[in-house]
């Protein structure tokens, strides 16, 4: 597993534009939206928030984008199965990377970002375990929306699963409401958190099953 | 006896025969009390003491609501037996039944919406009901894109299997969604354990429209599929017979 993670982490090293790029991305929205609007900005932290979970679904859709391609268009995917013979650890351990490399620096850009939504700096640990841990939720998504649609295009693999990321979506709302309101916040982290550890064991296994389809 | 059946009733033209012979019942029984409930509640139920006769709107939306979540049930049990089994009819059924669910869908956000106006002065509200139901009619259009991205059938047939299993998850959270979150969308007015808070006088011509619109689906899967299966098994002998 750790040679897996070793080699994951080296791939994604050398694609810069794969892993800067959605970061990029995250920072370009969240600084051009406040531009975009009335120069007062007296309401912006009524829905900046919303602004940095829709860039969030934005940037892990672009990150995630082509994860197997790559690997099943030159066989190193077909590969790595015989050598492995568990697609399982492979997905696990590049969904790891991905969340380790992009998705905790986007928890952290978003964490930064959210003083422009009037947010204290001691709720900035909150705000950025509830980012992350929304990120691995859909990271875990995305992927397998690229492995059904593997060398069909990523619109393929996001129309298949965007449904699915929504409910992502309107947990993490809530979530930033209990912050904003203070109440709340313990019982829906616990929830997030047990929900991402069900889905980050099992959503691998599920990606495996259809890259196997792709293989075979 | 039990797996002897199923692998009878499982092969393709066992299915055909068995469906061919059961359609008409359907599509009569189900086209005559989908009448019968419409007629019934649009002219002599009586008017709603809230609603007005705007309520009358029920007997087409919540049997599509219904069978908009049924139908994905159907569609999941059937993936689970393609993927676990390897049986190809459930596949087959899949591709029918999708592009019934997907209308059947739409036409419970139609419905609804038109509703809306007179009740709650809005086509639309991103309401917990109506926006899972609106991410379950995504999901059919996912599915049916997907199936038709692939050349190869069988590989398209599994893929689609497995995004069909992982999306049933939308299946718990539309039928809770009235009661995990307070929503505009009314909470379940018929229950199966006996509270029901509608009048006879509109249950009754309610459950007819369901059951008949039931059958009508029942009746339009069962062209669908043997359409598919017809072009699927096209190379088979005991297609031109029917073909």
């Amino acid at each position: 597993m750790l040679k897996l993670l070793r080699a994951e982490s080296y791939k994604l090293r050398k694609k810069l534009r794969s892993w800067l790029g959605p970061l990029l991305i995250m920072l370009l929205v969240l600084i051009a939206f406040p531009l975009s609007i009335d120069i007062s900005q007296f309401d912006l932290n009524k829905f900046y928030f919303s602004i940095i979970v829709v860039s969030l679904l934005m940037t892990s859709f672009v990150a995630t984008e082509g994860m197997f391609e790559e690997d099943f268009e030159d066989g190193s995917l077909e590969q790595e199965f015989l050598v492995e013979k568990d697609f399982y650890k492979i997905v696990l351990s590049k969904i790891m990377i991905y969340v380790c490399m992009i998705g905790i620096p986007i928890g952290f850009i978003g964490s930064a970002f959210s003083f422009a939504n009037g947010v204290d700096a001691e709720e900035f640990p909150k705000v950025f375990l509830l980012l992350t841990l929304s990120n691995l939720l859909l990271f875990n998504l995305f992927a397998f929306g690229n492995a059904l649609s593997i060398n069909k295009g990523a619109m393929l693999g996001i129309l298949s699963t965007l449904p699915l990321t929504l409910p992502v979506i309107i947990l993490l709302g809530r979530a930033v409401r209990t912050i904003q309101f203070g109440e709340g916040f313990f019982e829906i982290l616990i929830l997030m958190i047990g929900i991402s550890l069900l889905v980050t064991a099992i959503m691998p296994l599920i990606i495996s099953a259809a890259l196997k389809t792709h293989l075979d | 006896m039990i797996t002897a059946f199923i692998h009878k009733f499982s092969s393709p033209k066992s299915y055909v025969r068995v469906t061919a012979k059961l359609y008409p019942f359907f599509i009569v029984f189900g086209v005559s009390l989908l009448t019968l409930g419409w007629v019934w509640g649009l002219l002599f139920a009586p008017q709603d003491a809230v609603q007005g006769n705007s309520y009358r709107i029920i007997f087409l939306h919540v049997p599509s609501s219904i069978f908009a979540q049924i139908i994905y049930f159907f569609m999941s049990v059937c993936a689970l037996m393609h993927l676990v089994w390897r049986v190809k009819l459930a596949a087959y059924l899949i591709k029918a039944a999708a592009p019934i669910g997907a209308m059947i869908t739409f036409i419970a956000l139609f419905s609804g919406s038109i509703w809306g106006i007179p009740t709650w002065g809005t086509w639309w509200q991103w309401d917990a009901r109506i926006t899972s139901t609106l991410i379950l009619f995504i999901m059919y259009l996912g599915v049916l894109t997907l199936h038709g991205s692939f050349s190869n059938l069988e590989k398209a047939d599994r893929l689609m299997s497995i995004l069909v299993v992982v999306g049933v998850v939308n299946i718990p959270i539309i039928k809770k969604s009235v009661d995990w979150w307070s929503t505009l969308h009314q909470p379940a007015s018929i229950s199966v354990s006996g509270n029901t808070s509608i009048d006879p006088s509109m249950l009754y011509p309610l459950f007819t429209s369901v059951i008949g619109m039931g059958l009508t689906l029942i009746s339009l899967g069962i062209l669908t599929s043997h359409l598919y299966i017809f072009l699927r098994e096209k190379n088979k002998k005991w297609v031109l017979k029917y073909v």
